[in-house]
């Protein structure tokens, strides 16, 4: 009476271009249509039932942004690089912060489909990549139906620039910066998770400067600016570059406080109200990162 | 449905029963008879109830509300009926029997009628012929609510007004036992809250109805529970029980019951409307909104001992969330108040112990329902207490433990095995795992994970104590019985049994059994269907207990009969006669003969029960002799807590169980380090958050499980073999009592770590983390 069978996959509009230029074409002639990389983000929406997709545009058979190049000082990445990828060892000698990144996002499954294009488009307040593309201050290069273009990754995160129709995200230019860097995520157990906070540290000794973005307690990643020049002016940029634990911590709490104000006084005088448990917490998590974040980097 | 068979079970006397086996043991009692489905399991061909198709089904899909607590004004399906590829619609005002149904009570109805009691209870059920249409059809519905406020807070449902016609007090237990005036020199009082954890099963629920030529219906399902099952659909299809079949597919993993009746009634009044086979797949959103959880439980303790330690009193009050329906709580309940105090001997024992209706997700069986919530306070108290008299947490606990002739706080003797010192003393004296090598950090695995931010500097680590109890079987006068069959042909055996293999390994045992009793290798065992006589639910311990005991009686009888004409033409007793490996031979090697010889192309059955003896209800006072048995474990857990950042890491879990007989080694194994990794889940993570009764997050990136980093080495460090009489081959039923132990162990040693009172399950960071100096 009943048999065991497996549903049939129904026909939709799929392109499959191998290069970005006929990926924007087949953008262009399939408006509707949505690209797709790892997919794991996507498929989420449409299991979900929260995105119907016309057609599909894949983009795993583009390689040419599969890898990177090096571009005046600076890496180009393509849209197409794996978290698994990018967690390698040669990966990790260019771009620590982001290795660490990659290797924290998700179990394997996710890491071998993922990409940070992907990563980048969703824009999640929880994308591992955000928080060390801000602090690197990297830029992402679009493709679109009017030609190529370039803008500040933040610019792009907090919607401020966003993607324009028929537009792919094909590379992110990130200088590269011969220093340490540190990226530390809480995600509140040991199997893999979604970040609670994280922060993303890196040091710049060519413009002695030391750069820091939070993540995951924000919808975007946030530079804590104040602290970052305050602890940069503390370094001994042409010594040990060593700071004392003390600094360490008290960057740390700069930058809790930073990330997580204090809640204002009423405009008519009341007193402020007292931080929420959570925000307390939250707060407590987000110095400790970024003081140890800070004590690795120099270290 | 009394007997000779369904006599109490007792012990083969007299009968050979094999013990200890040797390492050349293949089949029977005591080896490691691997799975027979275990390699389509790991290769992903076994057919779950998801992968059914029959030709021309319909899918179907359901309406849930979105809102907790609503009057609903009007349904209106015009709409959605009138939809292409639509095909039906089924309403509250569609189901042909009884509107409400329920395990213990009949109060949950199968589509809401008038009042939406929780967030996503079904409210209509669609078939069409793709599910996407019928998804669509289903959003097409129009319903009209007004909004009520819901009660979400389980201590103002005694105030609030009633959430359904049976009022919101579903059971109280006022337990006395002994002196109320009796004090101790010390007491500690303790506030402990258990959050609400969910079965997740892997495979959500998924089902296929047939309708049937004669006005039935068939309903393949992942039931574990099917004749139950069966009664309860059939009831609300207004038809006799005999027209409606339940037929068990593969099951995706039970914690509890499955709640299947949530997907086979609406299914079966689907098919029953077209005349079609209809298909239902729950998303792991409605899954995670439909079936019942652990009930999440505040529980107040006061503990009085002595100066030395011992136990004076206990007062609890025990509160469980029942959420909107009935469900088992009742069940939970006695479990909750009975084992309040612990294996412990405590001579006055006070509870109070209420379920009650909330408008919160409904909760009903999860393994070690009841006894789990109030092993975390107790064991709560006796951290309190050890910390109170400067005594080391073990110790107070030695001295304290129960052992068999005590007595329960129900009154009821404790007449099984109860080694639960002897359990105790094998963790506290097991070797302690090393702690890591300070040259080598990038070898320990931090709180955190391997690209967590953990740092060796804050990492303390702590160890603690729990000892806990459940109980096996059905409580409370439950009839407790199961029917096996077992048939002997050309050399092999074949068992018929409803007992439904979830993955607890009953069929594996099963096979066991037989080739123990009839010296076959070959054992069948055949799938199971309501057209078989009732086995009862796959919960509770129960199958290797009545099924597994029905199984050896049905067997023992088909041996009776295969050597009784030898026996006879021999002059021997029956019980001179060996089988072993299909070769039948007398004790002094006389007669030597095969199975097969000696059936002679005959087929042997036999057909039996087992029921164990009778159990009471608790009376006014929580009194009565309640339980068929006990089983006992102790839990030594190591943890890891980065106190800055409140991140806990399992490093070990050192068992020692009561396990009456090993039956098989590794299943039993099995079952214990899957236990102890749902406790560990309870412990650090699992919690179906619902604020204001609406479920946040329900998807498995929301709710998060354990996963193989998160668990914990788990080390069996002993097993106490003492033989429970009463119980079939002596075994204890295995799966629950570490899910019970296993939290309240993590939460004692991250209090030991940290110095945090850790009253919360699951512990959140927030509750981990601790300032240098307290340390
Ligand atoms: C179980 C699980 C765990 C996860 N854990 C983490 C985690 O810990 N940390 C984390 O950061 N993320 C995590 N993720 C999210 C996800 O894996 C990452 O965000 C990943 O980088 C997404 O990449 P993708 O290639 O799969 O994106 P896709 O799903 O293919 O695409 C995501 C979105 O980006 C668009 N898009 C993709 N590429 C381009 C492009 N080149 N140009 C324009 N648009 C594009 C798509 O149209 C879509 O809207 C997890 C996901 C899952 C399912």
């Amino acid at each position: 009476m009943s048999t065991y069978a497996r549903q049939t996959a129904q026909a939709r509009n799929v392109a499959l271009p191998s290069s970005l230029e006929e990926a924007v074409a087949a953008l262009a002639a399939m408006p509707t249509a949505v690209p797709v990389a790892g997919g794991t983000d996507l498929m989420a929406s449409v299991n979900a039932g929260l995105l119907r997709p016309a057609g599909l545009v894949g983009l795993g058979r583009i390689n040419e942004t599969r890898g990177w190049q090096y571009a005046d000082g600076a890496a180009l990445l393509g849209a197409g690089l794996t978290h698994a990828r990018m967690g390698r060892p040669d990966f990790a000698a260019l771009i620590p912060a982001l290795a660490a990144a990659a290797r924290a996002a998700g179990p394997p499954q996710i890491r071998n489909a993922g990409t940070l294009g992907g990563n980048i488009v969703t824009a999640a307040p929880t994308g591992d990549a955000l928080p060390v593309l801000a602090a690197l201050e990297a830029s992402v290069l679009l493709a679109g139906p009017q030609g190529n273009r370039e803008l500040p990754v933040s610019h792009l995160l907090t919607g401020m620039d966003p993607l324009r129709p028929g537009e792919l995200l094909a590379y992110v230019r990130v200088p590269l910066l011969h220093a340490p860097q540190t990226f530390l995520k809480a995600t509140g157990r040991t199997g893999p998770g979604r970040a609670t906070a994280s922060v993303a540290l890196v040091l710049d000794p060519a413009r002695r400067g030391v750069r820091c973005a939070v993540g995951a307690v924000a919808p975007v990643p946030l530079r804590p600016l104040e602290a970052e020049r305050w602890v940069a002016s503390l370094i001994d940029w042409d010594g040990q570059r060593t700071l004392a634990p003390e600094a360490c911590t008290a960057f740390g709490e700069y930058v809790a406080g930073a990330c997580i104000p204090d809640p204002l006084p009423g405009e008519d005088g009341t007193p402020a109200p007292e931080l929420p448990p959570a925000a307390i917490q939250l707060r407590r998590t987000v110095a400790a990162l970024a003081r140890r974040a800070l004590g690795r980097a120099l270290a | 449905m009394t007997g000779p068979d369904a006599a109490t079970a007792t012990p083969a006397v007299g009968t050979p029963v094999a013990t200890e086996k040797t390492d050349a043991a293949t089949h029977g009692l005591g080896v490691s008879l691997p799975p027979t489905d275990a390699l389509a399991k790991a290769q992903g061909t076994y057919p779950y109830a998801a992968d059914l198709w029959a030709e021309g089904l319909l899918w179907a899909a359901v309406l849930r509300s979105p809102h907790p607590h609503a009057r609903i004004v009007s349904v209106d399906t015009t709409e959605a009926a009138a939809m292409p590829g639509v095909r039906a619609v089924v309403t509250h005002d569609d189901v042909p029997g009884d509107a409400t149904h329920g395990r213990r009570v009949a109060d949950r109805p199968v589509f809401a009628g008038d009042t939406v009691r929780h967030h996503g209870e079904a409210i209509a059920a669609i078939a069409a012929d793709h599910p996407d249409t019928a998804r669509l059809a289903a959003a097409a519905i129009q319903v009209e609510y007004e909004v009520l406020e819901p009660v979400t807070d389980p201590e103002r449902a005694f105030s609030a007004e009633p959430l359904h016609p049976d009022g919101n007090l579903i059971r109280h237990i006022p337990l006395r036992f002994g002196d109320p005036d009796a004090v101790g020199e010390v007491v500690v009082e303790g506030l402990y809250r258990v959050g609400r954890q969910d079965p997740a099963p892997i495979g959500a629920e998924a089902g296929l109805a047939v309708p049937r030529p004669d006005g039935g219906v068939e309903l393949y399902v992942a039931s574990t529970d099917p004749h139950t099952d069966r009664d309860l659909a059939a009831a609300c299809f207004g038809l006799e029980p005999d027209r409606v079949k339940v037929v068990v597919t593969g099951v995706p993993g039970a914690m509890g019951d499955r709640e299947d009746s949530g997907v086979q009634i609406p299914l079966g009044l689907l098919a029953l409307k077209t005349g079609c086979p209809v298909k239902f797949v729950a998303t792991r959103e409605e899954s995670f909104l439909s079936h019942s959880h652990r009930h999440p439980t505040l529980l107040r303790y006061r503990h009085h001992a002595d100066a030395e330690g011992r136990l004076v009193k206990v007062e609890a009050q025990v509160l469980l969330d029942a959420g909107a329906y009935a469900d088992t709580s009742s069940d939970a309940l006695a479990a909750a108040v009975a084992f309040a105090a612990g294996p412990y001997v405590v001579p006055h024992v006070f509870v109070e112990g209420w379920a009650v209706r909330t408008n919160n997700p409904p909760s009903g069986h999860v393994r070690g329902e009841g006894a789990m919530q109030v092993c975390a306070a107790y064991e709560g108290q006796m951290d309190k207490l050890a910390a109170k008299l400067g005594l080391d947490p073990a110790e107070i606990r030695m001295r304290n433990v129960m052992a068999t002739g005590d007595l329960l706080p129900t009154g009821q003797s404790v007449t099984c095995p109860a080694p639960v010192g002897e359990l105790l003393k094998a963790v506290r004296d097991a070797d302690l795992p090393p702690l890591p090598v300070d040259d080598d950090e990038s070898q320990w695995l931090l709180p955190g994970g391997p690209e967590g931010a953990g740092e060796p500097g804050a990492v303390r680590r702590g160890v603690g104590y729990a000892l806990g109890m459940v109980h096996m079987l059905g409580a409370e006068g439950t009839d407790e019985v199961s029917t096996a069959t077992v048939r002997i042909h050309d050399g092999q055996a074949t068992v018929i049994c409803a007992a439904v293999e979830t993955g607890q390994g009953f069929t594996t045992l099963a096979r066991q059994i037989v080739q123990e009793v009839l010296g076959v290798e070959e054992v069948r065992v055949l799938p199971s269907d309501t057209d078989q006589p009732p086995a009862g639910a796959s919960a509770r311990g129960r199958h290797t207990w009545v099924s597994g005991g029905a199984v050896e009686r049905a067997a023992k009888m088909v041996r009776t009969q295969l050597l009784q004409p030898l026996a006879a033409k021999f002059g021997m007793s029956v019980e001179l006669l060996t089988i072993a490996d299909g070769k039948i031979t007398s004790y002094d090697g006389v007669l030597s003969t095969t199975v097969e010889e000696e059936l002679a192309g005959k087929e042997l059955w036999a057909t039996a029960q087992c029921r164990p003896h009778p159990t009471d209800e608790l009376d006014d006072t929580g009194q009565g002799d309640a339980f068929v048995g006990l089983a006992f474990c102790a839990v030594r857990a190591v943890v890891d807590v980065d106190i800055e950042l409140g991140s806990v890491r399992v490093v070990e879990m050192a068992v020692a169980q009561d396990v009456g007989r090993v039956l098989n080694p590794r299943q039993l194994a099995v079952r214990i380090e899957a236990g102890v990794t749902q406790g560990v889940g309870m412990a650090l993570m699992e919690d179906l958050r619902a604020p204001r009764g609406i479920v946040k997050r329900p998807t498995l990136t929301g709710y998060s499980l354990p996963t193989a980093l998160d668990a914990p080495d788990v080390r069996i460090v002993k097993l106490v073999e003492e033989r429970d009489v009463v119980a079939p081959f002596g075994a204890k039923a295995v799966s629950a009592v570490p899910v019970v132990v296993s939290p309240a162990a993590v939460a004692a040693a991250v209090r030991a770590a940290t110095g945090r009172p850790v009253s919360r399950l699951p512990i959140r960071p927030q509750h981990a983390v601790a300032k240098p100096q307290q340390v």
